[in-house]
């Protein structure tokens, strides 16, 4: 079975993602449970310096996670954040083997098992590698195959292991707003250059970061300043979200 | 600095592809890795074999020994040269000398216009004005020379060149860094593309600052470390100059009687600088196998938008921001941006000896947080995720 894990992000700032990823999953038939009584999965914590409230906070998700699941439940994840961390983390830190997956992996062997139908979308998107998910824990393909089966992926220059950070992870969004919009206007710039109408990504945080950086984009460009050259990305997407575009009688979320 | 940085990115993407490349990047790891596990033996040796080649070598322990040791030396001089050094730049070298009214000339082209400009600090190890626009130069330019100049780089290098080298004229001493050190030598070698450093090492004292990580075993292993240096900063497999220095200038043409100075120096003065490194080998010394190219800011995502208030003094970046927490300690490490990382990992992703700066880093903050060297939004989140299961506030 399969245990959704949503991640604090999906679960109290942008619901409609868990929405997609439901409907998707019961699109899909597939039998899931949401583990409502989640707690956090310590990666912020970590990585701001509070490892032993980290230890503490991750002893006690792990101890939930452990009395719900059972050896053949699969921990599915929509945050690349929550996926680093209880893949890699909770295994460093506590020698156990998490079954984890990410919704976007799911997605990927669902429509390739069949499980899935789509139909293609004439949209054209530009995909963003959350470091989490790529640089630390080498998932780079699995997003790519299931956005190819909708719809045209065209590649940011700098993509894959070279992907640009959007500046919000660590504790950089919370103790320098102004640096994490920084870095993620010009991620949004990497992603103009590739002409693509839609950013793309498979991690809660960064879509945060990254549509805030396009709201201040967006105020900023007046009709007389757009560069004719560049694409106007309107939108920035979890990869449940476009994977529901292309589910038929589907309204989209957002 | 974006557009420097793309430039420069693009130029050495495809260079540190190809498979000679790869090679020397492995043998280098296992020269920076020796030298870090040997250390107390590399100094043993270098400091005899720069007695028998007729160096002088002075250890300094702290940046105030180093200071005081060289000001032994300038003390009489009005004015000094010097080319780009990090490591001077660690022990405040320059701010020292013109507060005890030695007036100090920087002889890079990027170093110069930075030292003429009262607003700004280097911003790459080989690009220190990577961060001026051309007509944030001939702003400084027009208001150091009291003229008016074209917008145009040869323009801008001329005026700088004429100066220096009258300046240069009036010098005794010249100060330069090292890029690597080789102990069973005894010999230094500098990396430049402007040749300034052929200037400023033939004046008649030759003073080298060096950090002790800077240390190999051999001459051979020496240039293998400056040429990869070389190719990660710059995208090229060679600088212009690659300087082997381990004597002072003599001849003995003359009846074989020995003569100190000739062309160059008739001292070359070595400080060797410990400031902390020892006790960061002591912790594992991963962030000494820097070989100082640079590759890590080019492709760090913050560096890339705040620029060098991300890093300390001349150690730019994350890697600067460890090595602070061992020269200056954990209120310098946090200052000096230690929370302004998103520990995403690019830099570790592109360092050519393979350290892991983020994960470095990640452990630091553990250390600062233990001596509440914090974040108060982070505690604030703390507290949050530790009371009600969240981050938020609501």
């Amino acid at each position: 079975m399969i245990i959704y894990f949503r991640g604090c992000v999906v679960r109290e700032k942008l619901k409609y993602i868990s929405d997609a990823t439901e409907t998707i999953l019961k699109r899909a038939g597939i039998d899931f449970t949401i583990l409502t009584n989640e707690t956090c999965c310590g990666s912020i914590l970590m990585r701001t310096g509070f490892k032993d409230d980290a230890k503490e906070v991750m002893k006690d998700t792990l101890k939930k996670l452990e009395e719900f699941i059972t050896k053949d439940d699969k921990i599915l994840v929509s945050c690349a954040g929550c996926y680093n961390t209880l893949k890699n983390d909770y295994n460093e830190l506590f020698g156990v083997n998490l079954d984890v997956i990410h919704t976007s992996e799911l997605i990927s062997q669902l429509i390739s098992d069949g499980k899935l139908l789509v139909k293609k979308i004439p949209n054209k998107v530009t995909y963003h590698d959350p470091c989490h998910l790529g640089r630390h824990s080498s998932l780079y393909e699995e997003p790519r195959e299931a956005i190819m089966e909708i719809c045209t992926l065209v590649e940011m220059d700098r993509n894959r292991e070279n992907s640009r950070c959007c500046g919000a992870g660590s504790g950089v969004r919370s103790a320098y707003p102004d640096t994490a919009l920084l870095v993620a206007q010009r991620r949004i710039e990497d992603a103009e250059d590739t002409k693509a109408e839609l950013i793309v990504t498979a991690c809660s945080f960064c879509i945060l970061n990254l549509q805030n950086a396009l709201k201040h984009r967006m105020n900023e460009l007046s009709d007389d300043t757009v560069d004719v050259n560049k694409s106007s990305i309107n939108k920035v997407l979890d990869i449940s979200e476009l994977i529901l575009m292309g589910l038929e009688d589907e309204k989209i979320g957002n | 600095m974006n557009r420097s940085f793309r430039t420069l990115r693009e130029r050495r993407d495809k260079i540190i592809e190809d498979e000679r490349t790869i090679q020397l990047q492995e043998r280098v790891k296992n020269i920076r890795a020796y030298s870090i596990k040997n250390m107390d033996l590399l100094i043993e040796k270098v400091v005899k074999n720069f007695e028998k080649n007729g160096v002088e070598v002075i250890l300094a322990e702290k940046s105030e020994d180093a200071l005081d040791a060289l000001y032994s030396i300038v003390k009489d001089e009005s004015i000094i040269a010097k080319s780009k050094s990090n490591t001077a730049g660690e022990i405040g070298l320059s701010e020292f000398l013109e507060d005890k009214g030695v007036q100090v000339v920087e002889t890079d082209l990027g170093d110069r216009i930075v030292q003429l400009d009262p607003d700004s600090n280097p911003s790459h190890p080989i690009g220190p004005a990577s961060h001026l626009r051309m007509d944030d130069i001939v702003k400084i330019i027009s208001n150091e020379f009291n003229i008016d100049i074209k917008p145009e780089p040869r323009a801008i290098l001329d005026i700088i060149k004429q100066d220096v080298l009258l300046k240069l004229a009036k010098c005794n001493i010249g100060i330069t860094g090292a890029n690597s050190v080789a102990a069973d030598d005894g010999s230094v070698i500098t990396v430049h593309n402007e040749g300034n450093i052929n200037l400023v090492s033939m004046l008649d004292i030759h003073i080298i600052i060096v950090g002790i990580d800077k240390l190999v075993e051999t001459i051979e292993d020496a240039v293998s470390v400056v040429k990869l240096e070389t190719i990660f900063a710059s995208g090229k497999t060679v600088p212009a100059y690659m300087n082997v220095i381990s004597s002072h200038s003599k001849t003995a043409d003359i009846e074989k009687i020995l003569l100190d100075g000739m062309y160059g120096p008739r001292r070359v003065v070595v400080i060797l600088l410990d400031n902390g490194r020892k006790q960061a080998i002591k912790k594992g010394g991963e962030c000494l196998l820097c070989i100082g190219c640079g590759s890590c800011i080019v492709t760090c995502p913050i560096y890339n938008e705040i620029g060098n208030e991300f890093g300390y003094k001349r150690y730019l970046g994350g890697r600067g921001v460890v090595l602070s927490s061992f020269i200056d300690g954990n209120q310098s490490c946090f200052d000096s941006g230690l929370f302004t990382c998103t520990l995403c990992g690019l830099c570790t992703n592109k360092c050519p000896v393979g350290i892991k700066t983020n994960n470095l880093i990640k452990n630091l903050r553990n250390d600062s947080v233990d001596l509440n060297i914090i974040i108060d939004e982070h505690k604030s989140i703390k507290d949050r995720i530790k009371k009600k299961g969240s981050p938020f506030k609501q």
